[in-house]
């Protein structure tokens, strides 16, 4: 797994209610930017189709590492852009918990996570390639990398914060516990920056259109290896 | 196609054809029962096991959950395979909490100076979590795949608000086309004996190609279905081919009875009366 999914039963209910209630608000902050933009068919049937990417990936064991499963979050920002992006995550999570990928109390928690996720991606991809102008390679690495560490660091403060249920250690003692998995979580989270730098490279070479939204805001052409390969 | 799905590449994550073979095209006395009622005991069954803090009873929600899917004759082959992700999932979270939880030391190891003790109050936080998980999943998907596509629509629609019901439904739809897509692709590399057991990088890049194919072919195809929908006249919502109707009386004793259960459940937790 690129990140970890917590499961049914792992925060109180006071936590679930909590987080269910901020993932709600995000999700509605986003749904009300759609609207203001007055989404097109377009772009909702382009971020439906990231979303059922994105699962579908999930269903594929990549043998590294004795087998790991991506979610694609950061790409999928990158792609679809903060606001389709954070509905698409909902809606992962919606898939996953119905086949166990993630409890459904804590769709709440998971998703703010995911989140965080896709609107690091985006802003550091756009970022990196409008300002610092690296190429698609480093700027899609970085923008994955980044956001999975962070977002595996917010998952050690939300559970040493909210705690375990029937856990009896105290906040420092549950995020001592947790730096393992944040750890583990962190190096497959390198491996999956790869895999997005990768991804978008190709993808700027094949379909450049497709990232032309979020690279738009560019004065000047950055030094692209890709660009060079196809002598333009 | 009743046990396994040649389209899926894991044994880990159930496939979605299989799931819809089984929702569609099996009967059951569980397929028979009325969606809501199956969404409403699905929502109890999660409540239940965030709310109860008691070994037994969370236990006892389990084997309910695994009868449930067991009457609904699907696959227990197969979910001993499904069960596979949640339990990493939960035991990376818990597996430190096993040594540092404080409690009746059970076993002990002493490396050098290095002592590591398992204890009673930790290995109980894992098999209460272990149990928690598996009997959402159990029942998860035994209610997922005993509910057909256009009850599915039907109930999105009522619960969602319009937007993410109809992104919610187009993924529905287009998950079939991407998950045969990335495993033709995947195919298509065994076939031309490309071994998936390379170095780091190799896969990587491998993979990156797989899943960049996947989203290209998936734009172009987005493009092609939002013009096909709008030339059809679509505004945004999904038709409902069919209404759900409401509940047996029956049914809603059952639900009734979860209710009750819960608020019991509530009562005791936090009026102090349940131990742990």
């Amino acid at each position: 797994m690129a990140h970890i999914h917590l499961e049914d039963g792992a925060l109180s209910p006071i936590w679930v209610i909590f987080w269910w209630a901020v993932a709600a608000a995000l999700i509605g902050v986003a749904m009300w930017s759609l609207k203001r933009e007055r989404v097109s068919t377009r772009k909702m049937t382009v971020a439906a189709m990231c979303a059922s990417v994105g699962i579908a990936a999930f269903m594929v064991t990549i043998p590294v590492f004795g087998g790991l499963h991506l979610n694609l979050t950061p790409l999928i920002g990158i792609l679809a852009g903060p606001a389709l992006g954070s509905l698409a995550v909902l809606i992962i999570n919606l898939f996953s918990a119905a086949v166990g990928h993630g409890g459904w109390g804590v769709i709440g928690v998971n998703t703010v996570v995911n989140l965080s996720e896709v609107l690091i991606g985006y802003y550091i991809y756009r970022t990196f390639r409008t300002r610092v102008n690296l190429n698609r390679f480093a700027s899609g690495f970085s923008a994955a990398a980044l956001a999975l560490t962070i977002s595996a660091l917010m998952v050690v403060a939300i559970i040493a914060v909210a705690g375990i249920q029937d856990s009896h250690l105290d906040e420092e003692e549950t995020a001592h516990n947790l730096w393992l998995i944040a750890a583990m979580n962190i190096g497959v989270g390198l491996i999956e920056g790869g895999l997005t730098g990768y991804i978008v490279s190709f993808i700027g070479r094949i379909k450049p259109d497709l990232l032309e939204e979020i690279e738009r805001s560019r004065e000047k052409r950055p030094p692209d290896e890709d660009a060079h390969k196809k002598g333009g | 196609m009743t046990d396994t799905s040649r389209r899926s590449y894991t044994k880990h994550v159930p496939d979605i054809r299989l799931i819809t073979h089984y929702a569609e095209k099996t009967d059951s006395i569980i397929h028979r029962v009325n969606p809501w009622t199956k969404a409403a005991m699905l929502f109890f069954i999660v409540a239940l096991v965030t709310v109860v803090m008691d070994f037994l009873l969370l236990a006892v929600i389990y084997v309910f959950a695994l009868g449930f899917y067991a009457a609904a004759k699907l696959p227990l082959k197969l979910l001993v395979g499904w069960y596979f992700l949640p339990l990493v999932f939960v035991l990376t979270l818990v597996i430190m909490f096993v040594f540092t939880e404080p409690g009746t030391e059970i076993a002990r190891l002493t490396i050098g100076t290095l002592v590591i003790a398992v204890t009673d109050n930790g290995l109980i936080l894992m098999a209460k979590l272990v149990v928690r998980a598996l009997a959402v999943v159990t029942f998860s998907l035994a209610v997922f795949m005993t509910i057909s596509y256009k009850h599915v629509v039907y109930i999105a629609r009522r619960l969602m608000p319009g937007p993410l019901a109809t992104m919610f439904l187009l993924t529905y739809r287009f998950l079939y086309v991407t998950s045969d897509e990335i495993t033709d692709l995947l195919d298509a590399v065994h076939s031309k004996n490309g071994n998936m057991v390379r170095g780091m990088l190799k896969q990587t890049k491998m993979f990156a190609g797989i899943f960049a194919h996947a989203f290209i072919h998936a734009f172009d195809r987005a493009d092609r279905v939002s013009k096909a929908m709008e030339a059809r006249g679509f505004t945004g919502d999904f038709p409902i081919v069919e209404r759900v109707s409401a509940p047996r009386p029956r049914e809603i004793a059952v639900v009734g009875a979860l209710t009750v259960f819960l608020v019991l459940a509530l009562v005791s937790r936090y009026s102090g009366m349940e131990g742990g």
